[in-house]
């Protein structure tokens, strides 16, 4: 859902600069890694070309391509789109709603993980708890959300923080009980008390754990918003995308899951480069971006 | 064992009417410690000094970590009673600091700020801190790696920031728990070096695990060698290489 627009938006965009790649030196090092990005445009180009093939001939194979937009028709769209402002509107609410939901379950998350994993009565109260309710995707709480809060705007931030607290808090305790005990003990030699191991110990020591549940929990919470927002919305991406659907404004639908597709990427990319600065300390481990 | 308190030597004489807090003494009664159901040393007793350097030698699984993992506080004892300073030991506390074998530091802080850490940690302001960290890290012939995180320095170089980070601190027992024993054959002479270099500046008490004789001879005053039931004997390290070469016979023996 959310890959497929980005696919759209880097071909079209980088498709020209490196189409040059594949014909540098062969051999040395540099001449392999210029081939690898040329295969990894083309792979691009080819999907695009696919794509623009498909719709242009309005294609009917088993699949329906014959109402679906040209590369040409989305492109002319997007840009329609990019003055007016309510495409910013829609970016704008999208976004608070996300970072409300999401900003609130991290703190909840990170602190509720820590409670259960260093308190026994703190995991005694809350464990079941948690564990009663994670089963449940936060989408089907959409019932419960618009009975619950006065307002859709209040449901929608409930969704999408229900969403990304569970990654969060499940992340974190596990990252707290796979804390290294010697850190512990150090500080604790040192003179330390429990507030001393909570800030100087378990804080930072959870942190590479922590992020990859903000990771998965922003994933997710992404899906939930422009779910709710399909649903119940006014404003919003993904209201706005269901409601080029609506009125048969297809390559509209295509602008608003390249906007998502986008937003994703940004607030991903964000936090892996925040969750990169907070562990430097970590011995260098690449893969995670390749 | 022997009760040797009047065996305490020059040092630790010296060392009670130094300024700053004065060595601890430690003792164990009939101290029982083990994880779990398991006992790893039964009765043991044994007493430490105030200021000298008690080496504790043993076979890997002799319990030469537990014993002092219990001397630190980290580990309640599951029979007796252990004495820090005439008071019993309930926890651990900045009086009785530890260097571990390897590790110790915390990854994320700066060597600066892995010294500074026990002052912090006591609401020292923070020039103060500075200050003594700064002569600390150089004490110990880490100037210029203050900025430095522990993953780019040698395992030398960290034992060596454990030790400042253990004694910036004047605490009033360090517990060294084979802290040499993860370093090539070079190095670990250089830090023996540092170490009694170190030493002879504070009054503190000083309880150091090895499994090495030859290193139990150079560091300690007193050497105490554990065998499976505990406390086989305490041996005082005389002067002249000939009382040392058949102390490390008799060491050997009994291990």
């Amino acid at each position: 859902m959310i890959a497929g627009p980005q696919t759209l938006t880097r071909s079209s965009s980088s498709g020209t600069a490196a189409a040059a790649g594949p014909a540098g030196s062969r051999g040395t090092a540099g001449g392999r890694a210029a081939l690898r990005w040329g295969i990894r445009a083309a792979s691009l180009l080819a999907a695009a070309g696919l794509w623009q093939a498909l719709t242009a001939a309005d294609a009917r194979l088993w699949l329906r391509f014959d109402r679906l937009p040209t590369l040409g028709e989305i492109a002319e769209r997007f840009a329609g789109q990019l003055t007016t402002p309510l495409y910013y509107l829609d970016l704008l609410q999208s976004l608070i709603r996300i970072l409300t939901g999401f900003g609130l379950a991290a703190v909840a998350g990170i602190t509720a993980g820590i409670l259960v994993a260093r308190s026994r009565r703190a995991g005694d109260v809350l464990l079941p708890l948690l564990e009663a309710v994670r089963p449940i995707p936060a989408i089907a709480l959409v019932p419960i959300a618009i009975l619950l809060f006065p307002t859709d705007e209040q449901g929608i931030v409930f969704i999408t923080f229900t969403a990304a607290f569970f990654p969060v808090t499940v992340s974190t305790r596990h990252a707290v009980r796979a804390l290294p005990t010697i850190w512990e003990e150090a500080v604790r030699t040192l003179g330390g008390t429990r507030r001393h191991v909570l800030w100087n110990v378990v804080l930072p020591g959870i942190l590479p754990g922590v992020f990859g549940g903000l990771s998965v929990g922003m994933g997710v919470a992404w899906i939930c918003v422009i779910s709710a927002e399909m649903i119940s919305g006014e404003f919003g991406v993904g209201y706005r995308t269901w409601h080029a659907y609506t009125v048969v404004d297809y390559p509209g639908v295509i602008v608003g899951m390249i906007t998502i597709g986008v937003l994703g990427w940004l607030t991903s990319a964000a936090i892996e480069l925040i969750g990169r600065r907070a562990t430097r300390w970590l011995p260098r481990a690449e893969g995670s971006r390749r | 064992m022997t009760s040797v308190a009047e065996s305490a030597t020059g040092r630790a004489e010296a060392g009670s009417t130094a300024a700053g807090g004065a060595g601890l003494a430690f003792r164990l009664e009939r101290a029982g410690l083990g994880y779990g159901r398991d006992a790893v040393l039964r009765d043991v007793e044994l007493d430490v000094a105030p200021g000298e350097v008690l080496v504790v030698v043993g076979a890997s699984g002799s319990g030469k970590s537990t014993l002092l993992r219990a001397l630190a506080g980290l580990l309640p004892p599951r029979e007796g009673r252990i004495l820090a300073g005439g008071r019993e030991v309930t926890g651990p506390s900045a009086d009785r600091a530890m260097v571990f074998q390897d590790d110790g530091l915390l990854p994320w802080r700066s060597v600066r700020r892995n010294v500074e850490l026990p002052l912090r940690i006591r609401g020292v302001s923070r020039g103060e801190r500075g200050r003594a960290a700064r002569e600390w890290i150089e004490k110990v012939g880490l100037d210029g790696f203050a900025g430095h995180l522990p993953r780019e320095l040698s395992g030398g170089m960290r034992q060596r920031v454990q030790l400042a980070r253990a004694l910036v601190g004047a605490p009033r027992a360090v517990l060294m728990d084979e802290p040499f024993g993860a370093l090539d054959a070079q190095t670990r002479v250089g830090m023996q070096r540092l170490l009694l270099d170190v030493l002879r500046d504070t009054s503190a008490t000083v309880v150091f695990v090895t499994h090495d004789v030859d290193e139990a001879l150079l560091l300690g005053d007193r050497v105490a060698v554990l065998g499976r039931t505990g406390v086989r004997a305490v041996l005082d390290v005389p002067d002249g290489d000939d009382a040392r070469t058949n102390l490390r016979e008799r060491i050997l023996e009994e291990l």
